[in-house]
């Protein structure tokens, strides 16, 4: 194999006599779908803001396994009051257009976000809680919460908290900002042809000595899950992901690529409205998530890429508590039903907030299931817009449609309050937020406002122990399984990971 | 004839003011809020009103149409709101390649999809028709994306002679412009040999064979200016489909055009690049019919324009 490129190589080591006389490392990443914007403050896709990890770095971060890292932080502390969190700057580390990174690039960005003026995507998730941020000095950076909110670092860990130069903020404004992306990561922004490619060169001037290894990568988005698998296979792209069930297999086959399953904090699972009948009754619930197969459906579904839940939350996200599986016990759903006065069970509507050949599969399988309890579903796959206007932004919580709810969820904090507040607190019924279940428990709301009050670790895991046990015992969702994510790359390839929310990790990329 | 084509052009603009209207009526009664969807999942109420107003879309329904009909007058069509970009820019970027790639499939299936249909005409009910027919029937029904997948895994992934995905050089346009074309060739073959059926009984073909002219006179000459006007129309009618774009084939080869765009803009409810698009693609159906109008006249003298 190896000598085959020789030639070639040669060829082109003329063809360049001006190059420099090693051979240029250049990657392409193919992904699923085109970038919204390169401004992780204005993205809502994972994607996007996992492209911009080229160009941008947070304070704080993730490593490849989900664990919380400083970044360009270097350390920080909370008051006692827990709403003051002063944070020690990294020294020396540069912006692409220059300019030093200081505690006043902090303030730009936070100040940035928390305006309504800029009318940024992420508004909701800064604004809610930061009263203001200041400059102590140039490596000290003082934040200060409305209130106490002990999930904050894992907040500013988020892969939408990063620092762009406060230089190029002001030069190219709120907007143009998207097209000029310059920040402190370990690759400068070349070129985004929207429809084609967005290309990055290695940036000399990066703080972590000796990386990045590669010299430019480009980034290909490639809808279809068969065309990206052909590209692994033909040398076009070194690294892709999402790889689909059906050619995993393929890929395998092939000497020269590694087909990585990466475990996940992707939770499918599927909610029931509880304010309505029957799901009232918890035992209605409780019947549900009896009579689910959820092995079965990992192996039927997802080929066997996925494992039953564990969980309200996925094992991974930080004071996640393992309480399950939930068992299969056809016999004992049956008789909770009974209890709870269906013992013929009843007729329902069985939604999903995915139209793919996944949530097909999936929704098939879930009323083949119920059936054999009683419980008679009629599937309906909700495309995007109807899944808007139908679930995500009911404005009335009484008259809301959804019943069975076929849905998935991934905690880009990698921390439990991002886990749980959103799907089952009870002030985030739709159109707040995701609480499709419309579960309102006084103990579950009480560990949830508990933890974020909370200023040691083992009183944080206390309260969402407590959370998560009093969600798990009511059953307002019947909790299905989490997704590995399958990744496929050229064994010449190195350093890249997918993590565990689905986002990417590649500072440390090389190409043999 | 030049005082009809501007007769025609003029008669455009009724014609695209109405198709504006309905396409913006359209599209705000798609289920479905943009602001919601651009938003993103987990977005707050307030951030999903302040991408409302940042959109434009808290104003009331006329007032909306009112500046979009204002924009439209000056070319400017917004900015999309998927990715903020100028909708001019976004459909630019597109149109090229999808021209570009129609033009390719066309010319190839145009000029083999006649090809077919003349010979199986003229050797109707003999070996040649056979083979020809069945090959446009396969043509037919033969879906466009396991074709696509078929020649990706063969040429590009088995033999390594062709690119996956790109539109760079013109080894970019081999696969996609044989399996977007595979489909029309297919139709133009039928519709070629159904036509040369019908004239090849006619009275002035037995004329020309009496007077002693060869074969291929009678067919070349005679027949095939004669039996293009119904093939023309359906020249037309497919161009103006396939400059429309193909989800289908720019999904398979990840083609930067229009199709794709008109997909993801439906599925964001991107109402600015719909709107543009309908009427980009109504544009490009009223002068494709002027120009086949034109042809007629071209090929057969005795048709008139008033």
């Amino acid at each position: 194999m190896q000598f085959n490129y020789r030639p070639l190589a040669c060829a082109l080591a003329f063809a360049a006599v001006a190059a420099p006389a090693y051979a240029a490392k250049d990657v392409v990443f193919a992904v699923a779908s085109t970038f919204t914007t390169t401004d992780p403050y204005d993205a809502n896709d994972t994607l996007s803001q996992a492209m911009a990890k080229s160009f941008y770095e947070g304070m704080f971060g993730f490593d490849k396994d989900m664990k919380l890292i400083p970044v360009l932080a270097d350390s920080y502390d909370v008051s006692k009051d827990g709403l003051v969190y002063t944070i020690k700057l990294k020294r020396g580390i540069k912006f692409h257009d220059g300019t030093d990174f200081k505690a006043d690039a902090v303030k730009a960005n936070l100040d940035r976000v928390t305006n309504p003026e800029n009318k940024l995507k992420r508004y909701g998730l800064y604004n809610n809680n930061i009263a203001k941020t200041e400059a102590v000095d140039d490596y000290t950076a003082r934040i200060t919460l409305k209130t106490p909110f002990s999930p904050f670092i894992a907040q500013l860990a988020h892969p939408s908290t990063v620092m762009i130069s406060p230089a190029a903020l002001t030069k190219w404004g709120n907007k143009d900002i998207a097209f000029h992306p310059v920040g402190t990561g370990p690759f400068k922004f070349v070129e985004w042809k929207a429809t084609d490619y967005l290309k990055v060169e290695k940036f000399d001037g990066y703080w972590r000595k000796g990386y990045p290894k590669v010299d430019t990568i480009t980034w290909k988005p490639v809808v279809d899950n068969n065309t990206r698998a052909a590209m692994i296979q033909t040398g076009e792209a070194h690294f892709t992901f999402p790889v689909s069930y059906e050619v995993a297999d393929v890929l395998k086959a092939k000497a020269d690529l590694d087909v990585v399953a990466a475990p996940s904090i992707v939770l499918r699972y599927l909610s029931m409205n509880t304010q309505q009948k029957p799901f009232d009754n918890p035992k209605v619930r409780q019947a549900i998530a009896y009579a689910i197969n959820k092995e079965a459906l990992a192996k039927v579904a997802f080929n066997g890429y996925a494992a039953p839940a564990e969980g309200i939350a996925p094992q991974g996200v930080e004071y996640a508590v393992k309480m399950g599986p939930w068992p299969y016990d056809v016999a004992k759903a049956k008789q909770l039903l009974a209890e709870a006065g269906y013992p013929n069970g009843f007729e329902t509507e069985l939604w999903s907030a995915y139209n793919h050949t996944t949530a097909q599969k999936v929704t098939q399988f879930l009323q083949q299931q119920l059936q054999q309890v009683g419980i008679r579903t009629k599937i309906t796959l909700l495309e995007a817009g109807q899944r808007v206007e139908k679930v995500e932004s009911w404005q009335d919580p009484a008259t809301a449609p959804v019943r069975l709810y076929y849905v998935g969820w991934s905690t880009s904090t990698g921390e439990a309050d991002w886990a749980l507040r959103p799907l089952l607190y009870g002030e985030s019924w739709p159109p707040r937020l995701f609480n499709t279940a419309y579960y309102k428990n006084p103990k579950f709301d009480a560990g949830i406002k508990g933890a974020q009050l909370a200023t040691s670790s083992a009183e944080k895991s206390k309260f969402y122990k407590e959370a998560q046990e009093a969600a798990w015992n009511d059953a307002p969702w019947a909790p299905l399984v989490v997704e590995k994510l399958l990744s496929a790359n050229s064994k010449k390839l190195s350093g890249v990971y997918v993590i565990p929310d689905a986002s990417f990790n590649f500072w440390e990329v090389d190409l043999k | 004839m030049l005082g009809y084509i501007a007769k025609r052009l003029l008669g455009l603009l009724p014609t695209l003011v109405i198709v504006g209207l309905l396409v913006f009526l359209f599209v705000h009664l798609l289920p479905g809020d943009p602001a919601r969807l651009a938003a993103g999942p987990d977005a707050t109420p307030e951030t999903v009103d302040l991408v409302r107003r940042d959109l434009g879309l808290d104003r009331s329904l006329p007032e909306q149409f009112a500046r979009f009909v204002a924009g439209v007058v000056r070319f400017d069509f917004g900015n999309s709101i998927r990715t903020k970009r100028p909708v001019a820019t976004e459909i630019a970027d597109r149109f090229m390649p999808t021209f570009w790639l129609t033009v390719w499939s066309m010319a190839w299936s145009v000029t083999f999809g006649m090809a077919i249909g003349i010979i199986s005409a003229v050797y109707r009910n003999r070996a040649p028709d056979r083979i020809g027919m069945a090959l446009a029937v396969s043509g037919i029904s033969f879906p466009a994306f396991a074709l696509g997948m078929v020649l990706m895994q063969l040429f590009s992934v088995q033999l390594g002679w062709l690119p996956t995905v790109g539109n760079d050089s013109w080894r970019h346009y081999i696969l996609p412009s044989l399996t977007l074309g595979a489909a029309v060739a297919a139709i133009m073959a039928r519709f070629t040999r159904s036509s040369f059926v019908d004239i090849l009984g006619d009275d002035y073909i037995r004329t020309a064979r009496a007077k002693g002219l060869d074969e291929r006179h009678v067919v070349i000459k005679h027949g095939l200016r004669n039996a293009l006007i119904p093939v023309v129309t359906m020249m037309g009618l497919q161009f103006g489909f396939l400059l429309g774009g193909s989800i289908v084939v720019e999904k398979v080869f990840n083609w930067p055009g229009l199709g794709r765009l008109l997909v993801d803009a439906v599925d964001m409810r991107d109402y600015p690049v719909i709107q543009a698009l309908v009427l980009l693609f109504s544009l490009e159906f009223i002068l494709i019919n002027l120009v086949v109008d034109v042809l007629y006249g071209l090929i057969n003298p005795a048709i008139r324009y008033k």
